[in-house]
C-alpha cells in the first residue's frame, strides 16, 4: 500500500531524513516512535507529499508521490491525514468541515456528502455536534471530528501525526478508542505517536527513528518483547518511556 | 495609447522656452531639490515633535495623555491637502496681525516652503507619535522602575533608558514615514510650490511630452524610495542591540 | 452670519462634491480589496512569475506619490477609453480615471493588509486542506482567505478611511470632489478661510465617526468569538 524507498530530505544544512526505507501493507497498522526531532512527523508528511523529498521514491497504491504524471490532489484525497493540532477549519461548522472536501475535491453532491458526514460523525460519537463550530468543541471532540473528516474521503490508508500530543490527558483515551476501533476494522494505518500502550495493543509493526534514520523496523512482539536484541538507542528510548 | 505620440527623450537637454539659461532637466532637478529640502526639514520637525507627543501619550497623567491623543486624532483625520491649504490660506489670517503680516510679506517661494514644511512636519509628527508610543509600549515596565530606583529622574529615565530602545524598535515604521513624507510632499504642487511633481507637470506642458516628463519624475521618486530604504537599513544595523527584537 | 449663509447657499454644490468623493471611495474600496486579495494570493503562490509580478507591483506602487499616479491615469485613461470605445473626451473621464487610479493604487496597500492576514492563518490549515486533496487555489479560496479576510476587516476598513481622505487629492486633476468644490466656492465668494475650515471639519467629523464605528465593530466581534 505504502512503499517508502530510500528517501532523504534536508532543510538547508539540516539533514531531516536519511535513507529511510519501509513499507506498510494493506490492513497493517504501523506505529512510528522516537525522540523529538527524529524526523518521524516529517516522514509521515512525505507520504502525501506535504513535505517534498530530495532523493528516493514513495509509492502509494502503486502511484509515485513525486511522479510528474501523478495527480497529487487526487492522491491526497485517497490518503487520510490527522494532525497534531486537529486543524479543523474554524469558520465552518463541524458538518461543513466533513463535507467541504467531499464536495469540492471528490465532486460528490451535497446530500450524499452530508449523509456520509453524519454517518462518520455518529461513528466517532459526535452526531449531536454536527452544527457546532470547532471553537465550541473540546480538544478530544475536535480530534475525533478531524478523524471523521479524513474518513469521509473513504481513504485507502490513514496517516496520524501525533494525534494525541496536543490533548489534555483525560481526552486522550476517547481519541485512542476511535483509533483502536479503526485498526480492528482492518484500516491501513501509519501512526506517529508516543502512546506505547496504543502501540502494544493494535500495532502490527513498530518503527523507531532517531536523527532522521530508521533504526528499528520490526514486529510489535519483537520490539517490545525482545528488548535485548534492540539497538542501543532504542533500548534507551524504551527504558525511559516504559517507566511511566 | 494614441499611436501618433512621438517619444522624444531629448527634451531634457533642450533649453527651456521661457528664455532662462536652463534646460528642462534643470527644472526637474530644481523640483527635486525642493522635494528633498521639504521632506528632510519636515522630518526633523516631525521627529522632535513626534517623540515629544509620543512620550506625552504614555504619560500617567490623564490630561497630558489626552493632549497627545487629541493631537493625533486631529492631524490624522484631516486630509493632508486640506491641512496644507489651511496653513497657506488660513494661518496667515488667524495669527496675530504682526506675525500674519510678516508671513505674507515673505517672498512667495520662502512663504510656501515655510508653510509647507510646517504642514508636513506636523502631519508627520502625528504618525511618528504613534510609532514612538508603540515602541515605548514594547518595553518592560520594569525598565523605568529600575531607572528611578537608581535615582534617575523621569526625564533622565526617558532620555537614557527608554527612548534609546524605543527609537531603535521604531526604526522600521519610522522608515516608512520617511518614505511617506517624500511622497506626501507632492501635495505642495497644489499651492504652486514647484516640487518634483509640479515640475513634471511643467515639463509636460512646456514640451508637450507628458509621458517622458512623468516617467522621469516617477523614476526619480522610485530611486529616492530605494535610497531611503538602503540608508535606513544601514542605520538600523549600526544601532542594533544584540539579542533584541529581530537583530541578527 | 454671512459665512453660514454662504455655506448653506452652496450646500447643493457641496453635496454634489461629496457624492463624487463617496463614489470614488466606494468603487476604489471594492475594486481595491478584490484586486488586493488577488495580488496577495499571487504573492504567496507557488507559481514564481506570479509571485514576482505581485511583489513588483506592490513595491512599485508604494514608492510613487498618489499625486503622480493620479496624473498618470488622467493622462492615460482618456486616451485608452478613446481608442477602446471611440468616445470623445468628456468631464466624466476625470471621475473614471480617478476611480481607476485609486483602485489600482489602493490595491497595493490592501494586498499588504490581506497578505498579513493570510500569513496569520496557521500553516496547518493549508496543510489540512492540501491533505484533503484541495489545490492551492481551492484551499486559498475556501479555507485560508475566509479566515484571513475576517481577521483583516478592521485594518481594511481603516484603510478605507484613509482612502476617503486621500480622494481629496483629485484636486490635481481638477475633479470637483468635495474639497475642490469647497475651494471653488471659496474662490467665487471670497470666503476662503471659512470654506477651508468647514471642509476640514467635515472630513474630520466623518473620519472620526467612521473610526469610532470600526472600533465598535471590533469590540462587537471580539465578544462574539469568545462564546
Amino acid at each position: 500500500m505504502i512503499e517508502i524507498d530510500n528517501i532523504s530530505k534536508r532543510y538547508g544544512t539540516f539533514q531531516v531524513l536519511t535513507e529511510c526505507s519501509t513499507n506498510v501493507a494493506k490492513g497493517e497498522v504501523v506505529v512510528v516512535c522516537g525522540p523529538s526531532g527524529s524526523g518521524k512527523s516529517t516522514l509521515v508528511k512525505t507520504i502525501n507529499g506535504l513535505e517534498p523529498i530530495d532523493t528516493g521514491d514513495i509509492r502509494v497504491d502503486g502511484q509515485s508521490v513525486g511522479g510528474r504524471r501523478t495527480n497529487l490532489s487526487q492522491l491526497r484525497s485517497k490518503v487520510g491525514m490527522v494532525f497534531q493540532n486537529f486543524e479543523l477549519f474554524p469558520h465552518l461548522s463541524v458538518l461543513e468541515n466533513l463535507t467541504i472536501a467531499q464536495i469540492k475535491v471528490l465532486k460528490r453532491d451535497k446530500d450524499d456528502a452530508t449523509d456520509r458526514g453524519l454517518k462518520y460523525l455518529e461513528r466517532v460519537g459526535l452526531k449531536l455536534h454536527a452544527e457546532k463550530y470547532p471553537g465550541q468543541l473540546s480538544g478530544g471532540q475536535q480530534q475525533r471530528a478531524a478523524i471523521a473528516r479524513a474518513l469521509c474521503m473513504d481513504p485507502i490508508c490513514m496517516l496520524f501525526d501525533e494525534p494525541t500530543s496536543a490533548l489534555d490527558p483525560e481526552m486522550v483515551s476517547e481519541v485512542l478508542d476511535v483509533m483502536v476501533q479503526l485498526a480492528s476494522e482492518g484500516t491501513t494505518m501509519m501512526c506517529v505517536t508516543h502512546e506505547m500502550g496504543f502501540a502494544r495493543k493494535v500495532a502490527d509493526r513498530v518503527i523507531f527513528m532517531d536523527h532522521g534514520r530508521i533504526l528499528e523496523d520490526t514486529s510489535k512482539e519483537e520490539f517490545f518483547g525482545n528488548v535485548a536484541a534492540r539497538t542501543d538507542r532504542a533500548k534507551q528510548f524504551l527504558g525511559r518511556i516504559l517507566h511511566h | 495609447m494614441s499611436n501618433t505620440y512621438k517619444w522624444d527623450w531629448g527634451i531634457f537637454l533642450q533649453p527651456v522656452s521661457t528664455g532662462e539659461p536652463a534646460n528642462y532637466l534643470d527644472w526637474l532637478l530644481a523640483g527635486l531639490q525642493n522635494t528633498v529640502i521639504l521632506a528632510l526639514s519636515s522630518s526633523v520637525i516631525a521627529l522632535f515633535l513626534g517623540v515629544a507627543m509620543g512620550i506625552l501619550r504614555c504619560a500617567p497623567n490623564r490630561w497630558l495623555a489626552s493632549i497627545g491623543a487629541i493631537y493625533v486624532a486631529f492631524f490624522r483625520n484631516v486630509p493632508v491637502i486640506v491641512q496644507l491649504f489651511a496653513w497657506y490660506f488660513v494661518v496667515p489670517e488667524i495669527l496675530p496681525t504682526s506675525m500674519g503680516t510678516w508671513i505674507k510679506q515673505l517672498p512667495s517661494m520662502t512663504q510656501m516652503m515655510v508653510l509647507s514644511t510646517m504642514c508636513l512636519g506636523l502631519y508627520m509628527a502625528a504618525r511618528v507619535c504613534e510609532h514612538i508610543r508603540a515602541g515605548l509600549s514594547t518595553l518592560p515596565r520594569g525598565q523605568l522602575l529600575a531607572a528611578t530606583a537608581l535615582g534617575l529622574t523621569l526625564s533622565q529615565g526617558y532620555r537614557y533608558v527608554l527612548l534609546p530602545v524605543a527609537l531603535r524598535v521604531a526604526i522600521p515604521p519610522l522608515t516608512s514615514e520617511l518614505i511617506n513624507v517624500f511622497k506626501n510632499s507632492a501635495v505642495v504642487s497644489t499651492i504652486g510650490l514647484l516640487d518634483l511633481s509640479a515640475q513634471s507637470q511643467q515639463l509636460a506642458e512646456y514640451t508637450g511630452q507628458p509621458y517622458e516628463s512623468f516617467l522621469a519624475a516617477t523614476l526619480i521618486y522610485i530611486v529616492i524610495n530605494w535610497i531611503v530604504m538602503i540608508v535606513m537599513h544601514r542605520v538600523e544595523r549600526r544601532v542594533q542591540l544584540h539579542g533584541y527584537l529581530g537583530s541578527k | 452670519m454671512d459665512i453660514l449663509q454662504a455655506i448653506s447657499k452652496s450646500l447643493p454644490a457641496l453635496a454634489d462634491g461629496m457624492v463624487i468623493t463617496l463614489k470614488i471611495t466606494a468603487v476604489s474600496v471594492v475594486v481595491g480589496i478584490a484586486w488586493g486579495a488577488a495580488l496577495a494570493v499571487m504573492r504567496l503562490s507557488p507559481v514564481k512569475p506570479l509571485a514576482w509580478f505581485a511583489q513588483a507591483y506592490v513595491m512599485l506602487v508604494r514608492s510613487v506619490p498618489l499625486v503622480m499616479v493620479l496624473l498618470w491615469f488622467f493622462l492615460m485613461v482618456p486616451q485608452l477609453i478613446q481608442s477602446l470605445f471611440g468616445l470623445s473626451p468628456r468631464t466624466d473621464i476625470r471621475l473614471v480615471s480617478a476611480m481607476v487610479a485609486f483602485s489600482l493604487f489602493e490595491a497595493a496597500y490592501y494586498s499588504e493588509i490581506i497578505r498579513a492576514g493570510i500569513q496569520a492563518v496557521s500553516r496547518g490549515q493549508l496543510s489540512a486542506a492540501y491533505a484533503l486533496g484541495m489545490s492551492y487555489l481551492t484551499a486559498m479560496r475556501l479555507i485560508v482567505l475566509p479566515q484571513a479576510m475576517r481577521a483583516a476587516v478592521p485594518a481594511l476598513l481603516t484603510q478605507g478611511i484613509v482612502l476617503f481622505q486621500d480622494t481629496s487629492l483629485v484636486y490635481v486633476i481638477g475633479l470637483a470632489d468635495f474639497f475642490r468644490t469647497s475651494k471653488n466656492i471659496a474662490d467665487r465668494d471670497g470666503t476662503t478661510v471659512a470654506m477651508i475650515l468647514f471642509a476640514g471639519a467635515v472630513y474630520l467629523t466623518i473620519s472620526l465617526l467612521a473610526s469610532a464605528g470600526v472600533k465598535a465593530l471590533q469590540k462587537g466581534r471580539r465578544s462574539f468569538e469568545v462564546i
